[in-house]
């Protein structure tokens, strides 16, 4: 299921909130963990399993390294929460990369590994993280073991961030799993964040998306230069707005329910540079990487050539987690180059540089960068490309391109006025009084738009199949 | 915030929720919209098999979205909030000049292409009788003077190019250049994707020109006007409301026509079922354009007073409807096949009932996608 969905909204939400406060408040995790599983067995059944698999072995796995640590054997934990890693690494190879090695393999003529043709389950690498995390917060003392399994399954499920982040610790929801609070003002902050979420993803993101898919499927004797640009433009745009769109609705769907998850983004496009830009999107992500894989790696108290290599296996990883396919691997790679470029080179000297010289450097290797997550054919990602970079079949600019121009103008407008802080800020400086008689207004027009597009939905993806 | 502001916010969410919960459930579903032309989604009932394939749960999706209450309000404000951002199409539909909606032509596979042009040539080489062959450019070619500046819109005319390039059996003539010729009158509906009567004149005099025969002046015909508030095709998948209406008239007086229609029943025992030139029942409707013919069938026999004149069997699309009318002066018989729904031999069909000559007829962008023509070959 998908929050940008008409059944959802009308549907599954408000059922879910009316069944959810007649509850008693001990019977509502158990509530919660149904609705979750309905949540995601609704778009393949069958792999509601992987989701009883997952809390099985998982609540298991938490259970065995606190019993091995309470006996004070260590090695028992460790084995404990190793077989945890591999279960879930294995769950995540098996569904999501199987068939992307058995493909290239093939490819290079070693074609013994079967190609499955497996259907991605949703959402699988944000939850096979969080559930890994957990094993491991319990060997290091940062969580508590759960021992009641609905709460647990309650955590492994939960339908807000389930499929599409952000990517939640088990030591950040702990408490909140046992006794969360529920007040109409924390409610009402919910709805805020859930509207401007849904506004971001069916008023812009969709919108955006159309412009990109026709510059995406595009033969490239039409490309033009500054064609190639608007595409990748939209892409960046649309892509922002989905993905913080969604984590939005998950924060706010989070709150109505008594959860509180931290932001998954904070305005990344206006960052000065590359580094920056990856402490500003998809936070959770980031940090979860850095948690569990920069620093067990030895982090930066490493000899230079070390930390050189450690950097590269976190961005591969990072890469690589993005999708099954080589585009993403060399996506993250070209991330990993340019923040050991700034780490050790770039960043001194940068610093010296006007502000907006900056911000045009670091939107400059984003939006390439975008063009490499964005077109996943190496032949056609090249032509792409070197369309932007001058080599453009179809000239400068053409005719389509000043329609496309013209019909998106505004779109793209409000959407790069969107991203930056500006709103937020003049929200801020607004008094309560008229603040209180806007945000209804506001919230009214974002929900009947929303509603409008939604009905009429012919274009509506879910960006995060691949993830 | 305080806390009776929070139960305000709350409360006006919920409530938003839940009356479209509400309504949505207590309003009668309805099973079919004249605005779209099709049938809608009912509730489908869960079951063991179709829960677990997933089937039940997009039905019950496409469910939510057809039954939503007030569904076409709400794509109306869609579209008017499409075009108040400043975009010039709508769901594939440009917003054009002169009050005009216009489907965006989007390059066809080039397979389905050749493969269709394909398939007339064996026919044509198998027929038995001389087939004439044309393909009708849609208002997107004739008309992309309308289109938005620099609207993306393929060529229409390349297709053209490419099946008199290789078609060899059947005897290609252009209806391109008469409707060209004629691009400032009303030859296509502004709503619809079909050509108006006097377009279809203009296809009529190309043909005649292609049969060597004589087309009847205009002007021996008396204009009837049958609806000025014909609301086509487009008109429905564009969400766009704020066009006037289109206007259908007719030339060819119907009297001493019949219309026989031949399908089969849920049985599969053949059926015979007269129809009219002029169904004007269909004027009360919103499928309007159904007056000819009386809409779609697999098989029709339109019979003249002009019984010693020759046969003619057209292989077509939606688009002769509104031609057969000119045809009765010529013909004794118009034998209409539509692959879309008439699956025997049209070969056969042709020796068995004294054909004198075929034509294939069909809309460019009919032509470049269907999936039917291969029965041609049967």
């Amino acid at each position: 299921m998908v929050f940008s969905s008409l059944y959802f909204l009308f549907a599954y939400l408000p059922i879910v909130l009316l069944i959810y406060y007649l509850t008693p408040l001990k019977w509502r995790n158990l509530v919660l963990l149904a609705f979750n599983l309905i949540f995601y067995g609704w778009g393949e059944p069958k792999y509601i399993l992987i989701m009883f698999a997952s809390i099985a072995i998982d609540y298991t796995h938490g259970m065995l390294v606190a019993r091995c640590q309470e006996k004070g054997d260590d090695r028992g934990a460790r084995r404990a929460v190793a077989s945890s890693v591999i279960f879930n690494l294995g769950l995540l190879f098996f569904f999501k990369y199987w068939d992307f090695i058995a493909k290239s393999l093939a490819a290079v003529g070693l074609g013994f590994m079967p190609v499955l043709g497996i259907r991605l389950p949703i959402g699988i690498s944000f939850y096979t993280f969080q559930t890994m995390s957990y094993t491991i917060d319990v060997y290091r003392r940062d969580a508590r073991c759960q021992r009641n399994i609905v709460t647990f399954g309650t955590f492994v499920t939960l339908f807000p961030q389930l499929i599409a982040g952000p990517i939640i610790k088990y030591k950040d929801l702990d408490d909140q799993l046992e006794h969360r609070t529920h007040s109409p003002e924390q409610f009402a902050a919910g709805v805020q964040i859930f509207v401007v979420g849904l506004a971001k993803k069916v008023l812009l993101a969709n919108n955006l998306g159309m412009l990109w898919d026709a510059y995406k499927a595009m033969p490239t004797e039409q490309l033009t230069v500054v064609g190639a640009w608007l595409g990748v433009l939209a892409f960046s745009l649309q892509l922002y707005f989905d993905f913080s769109g969604y984590s939005d609705m998950a924060v706010g769907l989070g709150r109505m329910l008594g959860f509180e998850f931290s932001p998954n983004f904070n305005y990344p496009y206006i960052s000065k540079s590359v580094t920056e830009f990856w402490r500003r999107w998809h936070i959770s992500l980031g940090s979860w990487f850095r948690e569990y894989l920069y620093i067990p790696l030895g982090g930066n108290r490493v000899s230079r050539p070390r930390l050189l290599l450690n950097l590269l296996i976190v961005w591969a990883a990072t890469g690589i987690w993005h999708g099954a396919s080589w585009n993403f691997l060399l996506w993250g790679l070209y991330f990993g180059v340019l923040l050991v470029l700034e780490k050790f080179l770039l960043l001194r000297r940068l610093e010296k540089l006007p502000a907006v010289l900056q911000h045009i450097y670091a939107l400059f290797l984003v939006l390439v960068s975008w063009a490499i997550f964005a077109v996943e054919d190496f032949g056609h990602l090249g032509q792409y490309l070197a369309a932007m970079f001058g080599g453009a079949q179809g000239g400068l600019a053409d005719g389509a391109f000043g329609y496309y121009f013209r019909s998106y103008l505004p779109t793209l407008l409000v959407s790069c006025a969107a991203s930056l802080p500006l709103g937020a800020r003049l929200w801020g400086k607004l008094a309560e009084k008229p603040k209180q008689i806007l945000l209804p207004v506001l919230l009214l027009a974002g929900l009947v738009f929303s509603t409008a597009y939604l009905v009429d939905a012919t274009y509506n993806p879910f960006l995060y199949f691949r993830f | 915030m305080d806390k009776r502001y929070g139960i305000f916010l709350s409360g006006a969410f919920c409530a938003f929720l839940g009356v479209f919960l509400v309504a949505g459930a207590v309003t009668p579903d309805k099973t079919f919209s004249p605005l779209e032309n099709r049938n809608l989604q009912q509730l489908p009932a869960p079951s063991v098999k179709t829960v677990l394939s997933g089937q039940f749960m997009s039905d019950f999706e496409t469910y939510v979205t057809d039954q939503f209450p007030g569904r076409d309000s709400w794509m109306d404000l869609k579209a008017r909030t499409e075009r108040a951002v400043g975009k010039e199409e709508n769901d594939g539909v440009y917003f054009c000049t002169k009050d005009t909606l216009i489907s965006r032509f989007d390059p066809p596979d080039a397979a389905t292409v050749s493969k269709n042009l394909g398939y007339v040539d064996q026919f044509a080489a198998k027929a038995g009788v001389p087939v004439y062959f044309s393909l009708i450019p849609g208002a997107a070619e004739i008309w992309s003077d309308r289109l938005p500046a620099g609207a993306p819109n393929a060529s229409q005319k390349a297709i053209l190019d490419q099946a008199a390039a290789s078609i060899q059996n059947a005897r290609m003539y252009s209806t391109y250049d008469a409707l060209e010729a004629h691009k400032g009158e009303d030859i296509y509906y502004r709503t619809d994707h079909h050509w108006t009567s006097l377009g279809a004149y203009y296809g009529y005099t190309a043909l005649m020109d292609a049969l060597d025969m004589e087309p009847v002046p205009l002007t021996d015909y008396q204009k009837t006007t049958r609806s000025t508030e014909f609301y086509g095709t487009i008109y429905s998948s564009s969400g766009v409301r704020w066009v006037a209406p289109d206007t259908i008239d007719t030339y060819v007086p119907d009297t001493g026509i019949t219309v026989t229609s031949y399908t089969y029943d849920s049985k599969g025992v053949p059926v015979e079922e007269a129809r009219k030139l002029y169904d004007t029942s269909f004027l009360t409707v919103k499928d309007k354009y159904s007056m000819f013919l009386g809409g779609n069938q697999p098989l029709a026999v339109v019979r003249t007073s002009h019984t010693d004149a020759p046969k003619l069997l057209i292989v077509r699309d939606s688009y002769t409807d509104s031609l057969v009318p000119f045809l009765t002066a010529h013909f004794s018989e118009i034998h209409l096949v539509d692959p879309r729904y008439y699956k025997l031999s049209v070969a056969d069909y042709i020796r068995k009932n004294g054909i004198d000559e075929a034509l294939v007829l069909y809309s460019v962008p009919n032509f470049t996608s269907d999936k039917n023509l291969v029965w041609l070959t049967k």
